[in-house]
């Protein structure tokens, strides 16, 4: 099984603070975890790997925009293939 | 929950910057600059947003779909009346879903207003429909599908009851 997360005190290790210090940048939501219980708490080595990078994500602008037309095929339907245009 | 449309626009672009703080990969279109509330003919606001989670490389792909469908109920107050969150692991080859959809329907046949799925084996249904705990929004679907992805182990079905 691949490893996908870190404990706190992993994190605490690699970043050579206290296991508190973790908990407190979890609890500011600095740090992205996942709290499992109130006792457990996981750290995606993922999201790790890219906060300790230093990786903030663009904020989006979001409008509300008409829903794209969806064409729906039937069970073993299938769309024929685009005509291909051909210069002469 | 009622939300003013302001208010999703502001929790589509939140739900979309947490989803890429912990490394989930938004597929096209929602990886674009401009992100869209889609509404659809019949006025119904939709949220559908498709990601893979950071899966070794190695691995196979691991799909994550959140869709919430919002009506308005009153002037510029929107209700969610439908979710379909899921998890798609294609390598450990399970499902998991958390639904409300069809809400009549379930709550006349099962007296309940939402249902989860468990597929340990991807597209083999030990139970059509178990009992599920209702979401309270895309980011509570996210903690839990993201926490089974993390555990690295194929769900335990048997622990849900089975609604038929």
């Amino acid at each position: 099984m691949a490893k996908l997360y870190y404990t706190p005190k992993e994190v605490a290790e690699i970043l050579d603070i206290s296991d508190d210090a973790v908990l407190d940048l979890v609890n500011r939501r600095t740090l992205p975890a996942l709290r499992v219980s109130p006792r457990i708490t996981r750290i995606s080595i993922a999201a790790f790997d890219l906060w300790r990078e230093g990786y903030t994500p663009r904020r989006r602008r979001v409008s509300i925009r008409p829903a794209p037309r969806k064409v729906v095929g039937g069970e073993h339907e299938t769309l024929p293939a685009p005509r291909r245009m051909v210069r002469a | 929950m009622l939300a003013s449309a302001s208010d999703l626009l502001t929790y589509l672009a939140d739900l979309i910057e947490t989803l890429e703080r912990y490394a989930v990969t938004l597929l096209p279109p929602s990886d674009a600059d401009e992100v869209g509330l889609e509404q659809e003919p019949d006025g119904s606001l939709v949220i559908d947003l498709e990601g893979r989670l950071p899966a070794p490389r190695s691995s196979k792909d691991v799909d994550l779909l959140l869709f919430e469908r919002w009506r308005e109920v009153d002037q510029d107050a929107w209700l969610c009346v439908e979710y379909r969150y899921e998890l798609r692991h294609h390598e450990l080859h399970y499902r998991l879903a958390l639904h409300r959809h069809d809400e009549a329907h379930f709550v006349r046949h099962f007296g309940v207003a939402t249902h989860e799925h468990c597929e340990v084996t991807m597209g083999v249904e030990t139970c059509g429909h178990y009992v599920g705990e209702p979401v309270i929004d895309a980011f509570d679907a996210f903690d839990r599908l993201y926490g089974a992805w993390l555990s690295d182990q194929k769900p335990d079905c048997s622990v849900l009851q089975c609604l038929g």
